[in-house]
């Protein structure tokens, strides 16, 4: 029985494993392929069934006058968006996670929870629904196609995510810790900034992971509120399509914008099981 | 340390209902400086609000609260200088054991060798030196416990530490020596300690003044001599003892004295003032004890059980329907047939509408 159980969990890890990796590695492989590797059949290791190439990579740098792309704006774009506006929605969400979980708000029938559930409501509407007044909006206040102008729709976006993550934790830290502190001479503030916080890090880092996953792979709202002046990374990578479809140079461009994404994972998945509240009470 | 005066506090969680519901019922009480004192009650009978109350962690709906003749009922619970332990160990996660202990001191600007001297002094007390330096999240919960209690204490000046059953997650052999370390933390820096605790014996161990409440009131205050004696309600003698006082219906008869099955029994209490005939009367089983030579209040009974608890016996016996319970020590000889037990009439409490006459 054991045994068989430890045969089945290592099974599916491969089974899962192989159904993750494999996507990668076809985008890795095709990325140093030329045309002719592309089109003549499948083929998979390097140097035994094609000439691996860089041209795939090289467009992704090369400016457009010498016939690439050049991500690499778009990417410090994206990047400075994500990051803005995450932070900023990190910021605002916890403080008014805080304010919601700890003190009782009441103005006629709303109350907490539909304060909670309002900026929930922001994400159940499609998006597509929110472009027209946020195109309006933002060429109301001259922010079209631009940096700021995007982190403020971002913001939007974001905070609801960070709200409703930090309510949901804060919600699990024992009041009595707020109390504790307050006893121990702290004022509400400090109790906050040197007692709770500290205590909410895991959860922090669980909003700050969903934040930037969902700033990073946002294209809607890039590709509407953006023309010429400012590019972000999902909507350059969608232009790098043409007539002939360039295999090489979108598995590249595919495997550099899920870089990061990647890299947040691996840190937060060690913070994750490393700090977490069990202990702070009982 | 302070004197704590309560006068008229009462609490309400819904005041602004038409029918608010009290969770603590008008009363007034004063704590005085150095002294321990135990609120016990059962689960759900406003212990946890007072002391809320007195920590500014709730304001009292009605009434005010002064700490040495000063009024703080509007002052927030960060400047009242008040140190509170709650049922379950709260630290400071992030911090390591002395930082922990140091928190308070931090909060209130105290100096570094200050502060040092005295999360020393506390940690020494509570057997912590040895973990100063380690992350307190690492620690057992008694471990914790204790520094929740150590944070209680390091401030030299505090007005009183308030404990909300603070013993509950320790076991019991480290419960004892928990207590007598209050005690002599009592006596050493004369800081006022008030428990709050479901458990008699805590209560009657620890304190040397014990606040009785039930359903928001408080029922009696008192030394745990005179709960044990003079319980001022059916409530408390049923509440206090183990096991629960007797307690017969009984009617009143002349010469002070009350029937019970159609027994006299005389009581040292006046009875001509009696309103109602709905009275009660309460003996402690440590007071029944099988007579030998006495010739008045004797009660014939059959006895049911023995149970022997160690230090003494417990005699279940019935007189017609009613069932009296007697304490003896254990080399005590129990006669088979024909027991009589002897009701000491000073012992006699006689209680009219569950209230002592």
């Amino acid at each position: 029985m054991n045994k068989l159980y430890i045969f089945l969990k290592y099974f599916f890890i491969v089974v899962w494993t192989v159904f993750v990796v494999a996507p990668f590695l076809w985008a890795l492989t095709t990325s140093f392929k030329d045309f002719q590797s592309v089109n003549g059949g499948v083929t998979y290791i390097p140097w035994l069934d094609f000439e691996p190439n860089l041209e795939g990579w090289k467009v992704l740098i090369k400016s457009p006058a010498k016939g690439g792309v050049d991500i690499i704006e778009p990417y410090f774009n994206s990047l400075f968006v994500t990051c803005t506006a995450s932070l900023i929605s990190i910021i605002l969400g916890t403080l008014s996670a805080y304010a919601l979980s700890r003190y009782t708000f009441k103005a006629g029938f709303v109350k907490n929870n539909d304060i909670t559930f309002f900026f929930i409501s922001q994400r159940i509407m499609p998006p597509i629904v929110l472009s027209i007044p946020f195109f309006l909006f933002l060429s109301s206040i001259n922010l079209l196609d631009s940096l700021t102008g995007l982190i403020v729709v971002y913001i939007v976006l974001l905070m609801p995510i960070a709200v409703w993550i930090m309510v949901d934790f804060f919600n699990k830290v024992p009041r009595e810790i707020d109390e504790t502190a307050l006893i121990d001479g702290c004022n509400p503030y400090q109790a906050f900034l040197k007692v709770v916080l500290p205590n909410s890090i895991p959860g922090l880092i669980v909003a700050g992971m969903f934040c930037i996953i969902f700033g990073w792979i946002d294209f809607f709202f890039a590709f509407i509120l953006t023309f010429t002046e400012v590019q972000l990374l999902p909507v350059k990578i969608v232009a790098l399509n043409s007539s002939v479809t360039p295999w090489w140079s979108l598995s590249a461009s595919a495997l550099v914008s899920v870089a990061p994404l990647i890299i947040v994972a691996f840190i937060v998945e060690r913070y994750l099981s490393k700090g977490n509240l069990s202990g702070a009470i009982k | 340390m302070a004197k704590i005066d309560l006068s008229n506090i009462s609490h309400s969680y819904n005041p602004n209902d038409p029918n608010p519901v009290f969770a603590l019922n008008p009363f007034s009480m004063t704590w005085e400086n150095g002294n321990r004192y135990a609120i016990l009650g059962p689960s759900g009978c406003g212990k946890t609000t007072m002391l809320n109350i007195v920590s500014g962690l709730v304001r009292p709906s009605a009434g005010r609260i002064l700490f040495d003749d000063k009024d703080v009922t509007d002052l927030k619970t960060e400047d009242r200088n008040i140190a509170q332990v709650f049922q379950f160990p709260v630290i400071y996660n992030t911090m390591t054991v002395y930082e922990n202990l140091a928190f308070p001191l931090k909060c209130r600007d105290f100096s570094k060798s200050k502060t040092d001297e005295r999360v020393n002094s506390v940690a020494e007390t509570l057997n912590l030196k040895s973990f100063l330096n380690s992350p307190a999240r690492k620690l057992t919960a008694d471990q914790k416990q204790l520094i929740s209690l150590g944070r209680g204490l390091v401030r030299e000046d505090v007005a009183a530490v308030l404990m909300d059953e603070p013993l509950t997650v320790i076991d019991p052999d480290l419960k004892f020596r928990l207590r007598r370390n209050l005690k002599e933390i009592n006596e050493q820096y004369k800081t006022t300690l008030v428990y709050v605790t479901h458990d008699q014996n805590e209560a009657m161990t620890f304190a040397d003044n014990i606040i009785v409440m039930s359903e928001g009131e408080v029922v009696q205050t008192g030394s745990p001599k005179e709960l044990f004696e003079r319980p001022n309600t059916t409530f408390v003698g049923y509440f206090i003892g183990s096991p629960a006082m007797n307690l017969f219906e009984s009617e009143p008869s002349s010469n002070d004295s009350v029937k019970i099955n159609n027994t006299l029994i005389k009581t040292n209490t006046n009875l001509s003032k009696l309103k109602t005939k709905n009275i009660k009367l309460g003996i402690r089983s440590e007071f029944i004890k099988i007579a030998k030579n006495q010739n008045e209040n004797l009660v014939e009974v059959n006895v049911q059980k023995v149970e022997d608890l160690g230090n003494y016996k417990l005699i279940t016996a019935k007189m017609g329907s009613l069932t009296i319970k007697s304490k003896v020590t254990r080399e005590t000889e129990i006669p088979s047939q024909n027991v009589k037990l002897h009701i000491p009439a000073e012992k006699c409490c006689v209680y009219e509408d569950n209230k002592l006459i």
